[in-house]
């Protein structure tokens, strides 16, 4: 589907999952986009969403409509990328810290969940994830997807404080807190919050279609990096 | 820490008072939009744009935002700078200026407005545009992301400031009284909406609602939306995942009234949206004082872009 939020951009909802499947098609077309329609500023991918921004000298609304449908129409075609390949080269390793003192919802998780919270840091940094989307807080990525068993609804009322570098679940998604602020994820573990000092490198760490993983560590070392 | 401005040699100026809020601000990011970075930029970009042209900068050139006025600064170099925006009475050494013009400085003289009678930001351009940290390719000041000018902080008092041709030499020109947008509009501000987004899933007693009513620009409002009070808009569906937004994207949000989306907006939104407005509307909600009645107008999109093309193609923005 394809809808026009601004006299210069296009927004194309595929029919998929807002999930891992679903950003890489989006990715299909995104790159599509870029190489067929001129006069594009920005591309802005999420989830199942793609937002094309253009020139308001090249912009022709019925020009656009068409290429983005026959993109659509590709990356709908194209089959299901494998839960186990990254799409990009570039891979953002986070040294996380499953520490239950650092991370205040780690043991109910698990206790709901029926594992040991070693089993639950296991699980939550096996995986190699990709950005599904960025925003909310500049520099958040919206991670996926987490393993199943460890997948868990958010807090019913947010924290008004998430400390910097707190890492949350949220359903099948994960990310980590770039900043300190209100957020209802339920938090399994921390990132150094040295990691975030720069605003620059902080923001841009995470773009859509990139890959990050987990690397647990020793509450020592996290103390010795923070 | 070192100011950004301090590094190549003694200041041109340097700010005696910063007033309540004064950022530096150009035209903002192009570029990061897709790592979630906010756009920036000058609030009010047609008084920006007129205040670089004023002086032959580029059109992206930095300059300072200030909001409300009372700011003043002391000159240390004979040189020029433009004014325009916000109607703040503006006096060099005691003698009234006015404004959307450029002004003559000799060392030592003191440039001072006072705080805005109408409007919200005035734009003070200085030749060649200011020397400052740029990431991303602006120097716009983000608070939000801690991104340059100025270390992503609004000017403090005793700030030094460099830029970046202060010995160019330009006639005085002032801009003609036809070209300056009225300070203060009779009525309500008229705002352009274009339908958008969730719209066709709000109910037809909102959508009536949103033409009909009277809205007021809350004092909520800042470089990241103009928040706007008025009757409850309660029908938007509940959105699962954030969607991308644009320039001018109006969200109904939590407390079931719309805002508007300014220069500092995030670039994805989780509360249902009517859709946006003509970007180009932006400027006159800027200088929009907490208080300003505001009528939504339907628009067409068609339109709104062309008057964008017209604009960038004029001051030559690529």
């Amino acid at each position: 589907m394809i809808t026009f939020p601004g006299p210069v951009s296009a927004l194309v909802t595929l029919p998929v999952a807002p999930d891992r499947d679903g950003i890489a098609r989006v990715l299909s077309l995104e790159g599509f986009t870029q190489e067929s329609l001129p006069g594009v500023r920005a591309t802005i991918p999420a989830f199942n969403r793609l937002l094309v921004e253009g020139s308001p000298s090249d912009w022709d609304p019925g020009e656009v409509e068409s290429v983005l449908e026959a993109g659509a129409r590709a990356a709908l075609r194209a089959p299901p990328t494998s839960p186990e390949t990254p799409t990009t080269a570039t891979t953002v390793s986070l040294p996380v810290c499953y520490d239950p003192d650092l991370a205040p919802d780690l043991e109910e998780l698990a206790a709901t969940a029926g594992l040991a919270t070693g089993e639950v840091a296991r699980l939550h940094s096996s995986p190699t994830y990709l950005v599904l989307a960025t925003g909310f807080a500049p520099g958040f990525a919206y991670l996926g997807d987490v393993d199943a068993r460890i997948a868990t609804p958010r807090r019913p009322s947010p924290r008004a404080r998430v400390p910097q570098g707190a890492v949350g679940i949220a359903d099948r998604r994960t990310g980590v807190y770039p900043a300190e602020g209100p957020g209802g994820w339920r938090l399994i573990g921390r990132v150094p919050a040295a990691l975030f000092e720069d605003p620059t490198e902080r923001i841009a760490r995470f773009t859509p279609g990139g890959s990050v993983e987990f690397r647990p560590i020793a509450r020592t070392d996290y103390e010795a990096e923070c | 820490m070192l100011s950004p401005t301090d590094r190549a040699g003694p200041p041109h100026a340097v700010v005696d008072r910063p007033g309540p809020y004064c950022t530096v601000q150009d035209l903002g990011r192009r570029s990061g939009r897709r790592a979630g970075l906010a756009p920036g930029g000058a609030m009010d970009q047609r008084a920006y744009l007129w205040a670089n042209r004023l002086l032959d900068n580029d059109p992206g050139d930095a300059a300072l935002e200030v909001t409300l006025g009372g700011f003043v600064l002391r000159f240390n170099v004979e040189t020029m700078v433009a004014l325009t925006g916000a109607d703040c009475r503006t006096t060099l050494d005691g003698v009234e200026t006015g404004a959307w013009r450029t002004i003559r400085t000799r060392p030592g003289q003191v440039l001072r407005l006072s705080y805005s009678a109408t409007g919200m930001r005035a734009y003070l351009a200085c030749p060649g545009g200011l020397d400052t940290d740029r990431a991303f390719n602006s120097a716009s000041s983000v608070a939000r992301d801690g991104l340059p000018g100025l270390l992503g902080r609004p000017l403090l008092e005793g700030e030094p400031l460099r830029w970046l041709a202060p010995d160019r030499t330009l006639p005085n020109r002032q801009l003609p009284a036809h070209l300056i947008p009225p300070a203060s509009p009779d009525a309500a501000l008229e705002v352009p909406l274009i339908p958008g987004y969730e719209w066709p899933e709000f109910s037809d007693a909102d959508r009536d609602r949103v033409f009909a009513a009277e809205w007021t620009v809350d004092p909520t409002s800042d470089r990241t939306a103009i928040r706007l009070t008025g009757p409850a808009l309660t029908s938007g569906p509940r959105i699962l995942d954030s969607t991308p937004l644009v320039d001018g994207t109006i969200q109904v949000t939590g407390d079931n009234r719309p805002l508007v989306f300014m220069r500092d907006r995030p670039t994805i939104g989780g509360y249902p949206k009517l859709g946006g407005t003509d970007p180009i509307a932006l400027d006159a909600l800027a200088q929009a004082r907490p208080g300003t009645p505001v009528r939504f107008v339907p628009a067409e999109p068609e339109a709104a872009r062309l008057a964008m093309a017209r604009r960038e193609s004029f001051f030559e923005i690529r």
